[in-house]
């Protein structure tokens, strides 16, 4: 393999194993925001009192997601500066701003406030304690835009103007408005709000089928996972389409080779342009990636949306089998929301920024040892984590609600105050 | 004082932040085995530690700090962020690697309540704490010492710059450093017995600290350590170092953990306006005394600006968010709090 493939391998898995914690965070996030919102202005005790144990199993559930997300994600920020250095020297100017302002608004936020969600049971004032985990949630969703923005410019360069060879920004404004990033960004949140809703909805399924006794906490889950997996899949199809108008505009090429009309064209129309090279992404891989993603897409939209009508006196839980079909239909939006990741980078081969900058420009001058090197220590890392933590979560989904770790405080020691000491 | 200088300013408060917070993080991680309470397991949830519990519900705002020195790293000084990173290459690839696994671990330990589980995250655990202080170490050792840059700015470093008396022994410092600190931390938040016990240890590593750090100061008295652009200004920030030092072990001895826990943070941050200030207007230098200077390593004007409007607003909020959350969860650890990591 070339230093040039190494760097690609690495990022693409890092970024990927990322994405799929990231996926569920930003799913689930927004409901544990509801639930916790919920249980907390519940009058009556004992309605509180499941309503409470339920925030506290999803938002378990969603804390152990979070913990793998956050670690692979402090590592995003330094991996354009390892093996992409070019990147800095031709855009640094342009595309480390939104990235430097994620950090700053939303990354630095998210994680503060999350710590003190999960240590301010029992400490913080509810009020306090539920608009944190909203904070929580605002923060992560502005996350994603910032981050889309940073994208945004890849797939699609405005707002800006090369002089001497380096790229200098002239229009902020047209780069936070990039109908590349905006369109975008709505379909990822709906893709992450249908990964969460069917998290949510088929967990709920495989308790009421395995009878866990929890009735009543699983049919308010069932119902909201149910919900909003069907209103997100049914708009996450819609967004997605909207997508290919701009696509036809900014990069014909992925549109190209995505209907399989006028590649060859193209391909010389880009060599005029841009001098001799193959401009024509992986047409195979392209291609399966669209179609596993559109099958999902309809999939999941139609079986929640089926779902919904079947809610009505549980039937989509009293037989079994539809119960367990929801249970299956976990990993799909994952699948689907990777394979999006691949139409969307892998379609924008050769270029790193679209029409701008090479791929192979903007690799650092790093030894392929090193890069060997730096590729099987992350990728090992990061799927060992991963399968850990799919691991974990799987194990505190099935035990249910009474195996909750988060929001307990040790009820064997008799309580003390406690004296700030300094 | 020009833009440029505020943001370099705020890019070594970021990384002095970093250094404090995380290298308390880190020292704990080091420490925990042996700064272990007793504690009994229940409902199967492991017994807790009183090390980890110290820095708990701190721990996932601190390690941000340093994602927010890269972010602004990236945005303000793109040509420095290029060089840099992809320059310490082998450096950055274990310090990344330490911190996933370290973050990952303290977050996931007590999620498995078997035993060998736990020890195996536990192993997790203090890796995380040692690779970034030892390779930070190691890297502030070389940007003191200067890295061996070449005509078109770009450099590698090989095992011959890092296996250097110097290098490698302000490596040594400063994990030994961030170990007292964290010692200094635990004393400082933990129940009285157990701070007993933290305050000895963080005093023997202070001695520990002190003999080391004897080694790159007289290394660099006698030639054969860096030669340091600003030497006045660098000679002040060392002495300040010392005192620093000093002062964190009087104060240890005599139980006055606040004092001493302060003293601990002085001297971790020091490092970054030694590097800073000793070195201006370098942020990055060869041992021959040129290098990138921050006027060459800075962004547009355009840009700059544009970042400065979001800066005066987002600075003083995020310090004001990240005070909030020490002030919330103040005072000592108890069975009362909250308890998950």
């Amino acid at each position: 393999m070339t230093a040039a493939d190494l760097a690609r391998l690495q990022f693409a898995a890092t970024t990927g194993i990322h994405w799929l914690f990231v996926v569920l965070t930003m799913g689930l996030v927004p409901l544990v925001a509801a639930l916790h919102t919920r249980a907390a202005y519940t009058r009556d005790p004992a309605r509180r009192a499941v309503r409470e144990r339920m925030t506290r199993f999803w938002g378990q559930l969603y804390v152990i997601n979070y913990a793998v997300g956050i670690a692979t994600g402090l590592v995003m920020e330094f991996q354009f500066g390892l093996n992409w250095s070019g990147l800095s020297k031709y855009a640094g100017n342009v595309f480390g701003a939104p990235l430097a302002l994620e950090t700053l608004i939303a990354f630095f936020a998210e994680s503060t406030f999350l710590g003190m969600w999960i240590f301010g049971w029992g400490r913080l004032r509810t009020g306090v304690h539920v608009t944190l985990i909203w904070l929580v949630a605002l923060t992560a969703y502005a996350s994603a835009y910032w981050i889309m923005v940073a994208n945004g410019f890849m797939q699609h360069p405005v707002g800006h103007q090369v002089r001497d060879g380096v790229a200098y920004l002239t229009d902020f404004g047209a780069q936070l408005t990039n109908p590349s990033a905006l369109v975008a960004l709505g379909h990822v949140a709906l893709g992450a709000l249908t990964t969460g809703g069917v998290f949510v909805a088929g967990i709920s399924a495989w308790h009421f089928a395995r009878g866990t006794g929890e009735p009543e906490l699983f049919r308010g889950s069932l119902r909201l996972g149910v919900w909003v997996s069907m209103l997100a899949s049914f708009f996450v199809v819609v967004v997605g389409e909207l997508q290919m108008p701009v696509l036809e505009r900014t990069q014909p090429m992925k549109v190209a080779v995505l209907t399989g009309d006028g590649v060859a064209a193209l391909q010389e129309q880009l060599v005029r342009e841009h001098g001799p090279g193959d401009y024509v992404p992986w047409q195979d891989t392209l291609r399966i990636s669209m179609d596993a993603m559109t099958l999902i897409g309809n999939t999941v939209s139609t079986v929640t949306l089926v779902a919904v009508i079947l809610l009505r006196k549980d039937r989509l839980v009293r037989w079994r089998p539809l119960a367990y079909l929801m249970t299956a239909m976990i990993p799909l939006p994952f699948l689907a929301s990777v394979a999006g990741w691949i139409v969307r980078e892998v379609g924008r081969q050769p270029w790193l920024i679209y029409g701008e900058l090479t791929v192979e420009d903007a690799l650092s001058h790093v030894g392929t040892g090193a890069l060997t090197v730096s590729c099987a220590v992350f990728i090992a890392v990061f799927l060992g984590l991963a399968v850990t933590n799919w691991t974990l979560i799987t194990r505190f989904a099935r035990r249910g609600p009474s195996a909750t770790q988060l929001g307990t405080t040790d009820p064997a020691e008799p309580e003390r105050p406690t004296v700030p000491s300094y | 004082m020009s833009l440029e200088t505020l943001w370099l300013a705020l890019l070594g408060l970021l990384l002095a932040g970093y250094f404090v917070l995380g290298g308390y993080d880190y020292g704990v991680q080091l420490l925990h085995p042996l700064l272990d309470g007793e504690q009994q397991e229940r409902n199967g949830l492991a017994p807790r530690n009183t090390a980890l519990d110290a820095i708990a519900p701190f721990f996932l705002g601190n390690e941000v700090w340093l994602v927010a020195f890269a972010g602004v790293m990236f945005g303000a000084f793109p040509h420095l962020e290029g060089t840099l990173l992809s320059g310490l290459h082998p450096l950055i690839v274990a310090i990344l690697a330490g911190l996933v696994l370290g973050n990952a671990a303290i977050q996931l330990r007590r999620r498995t309540p078997s035993a060998r589980a736990q020890r195996r995250w536990g192993a997790l655990i203090v890796c995380g704490g040692a690779l970034p202080s030892l390779c930070w170490g190691l890297v502030i050792g070389l940007l003191l010492y200067g890295v061996p840059r070449r005509a078109d700015g770009s450099f590698h470093i090989g095992p011959g710059d890092v296996l250097t008396p110097f290098v490698l022994a302000c490596g040594a410092t400063t994990a030994l450093l961030f170990a007292a600190h964290g010692a200094a931390f635990v004393a400082l938040r933990s129940a009285p017995q157990q701070a007993a016990r933290a305050g000895q240890l963080g005093t023997a590593l202070l001695n520990a600290t002190g003999a080391v750090a004897l080694l790159p100061l007289l290394l660099t008295l006698f030639g054969a350590g860096p030669t340091m652009t600003n030497p006045r200004t660098a000679a002040a920030l060392t002495a300040l170092l010392a005192a620093a030092l000093c002062g964190a072990r009087w104060w240890l001895v005599r139980g006055r953990h606040g004092r001493a826990f302060a003293a601990t943070c002085c001297a971790t941050a020091l490092p970054v306006p030694l590097l800073g200030a000793g070195h201006h207007p370098y942020v990055l230098i060869t041992p021959s005394g040129t290098g990138l200077t921050v006027e060459h390593a800075v962004t547009d004007s355009a840009t700059l600006h544009l970042l400065s409007a979001f800066g005066v607003v987002l600075v003083p909020v995020i310090l004001a968010y990240q005070a909030w959350s020490w002030w919330a969860f103040r005072g000592r650890t108890s069975h009362r709090h909250a308890d998950y990591f």
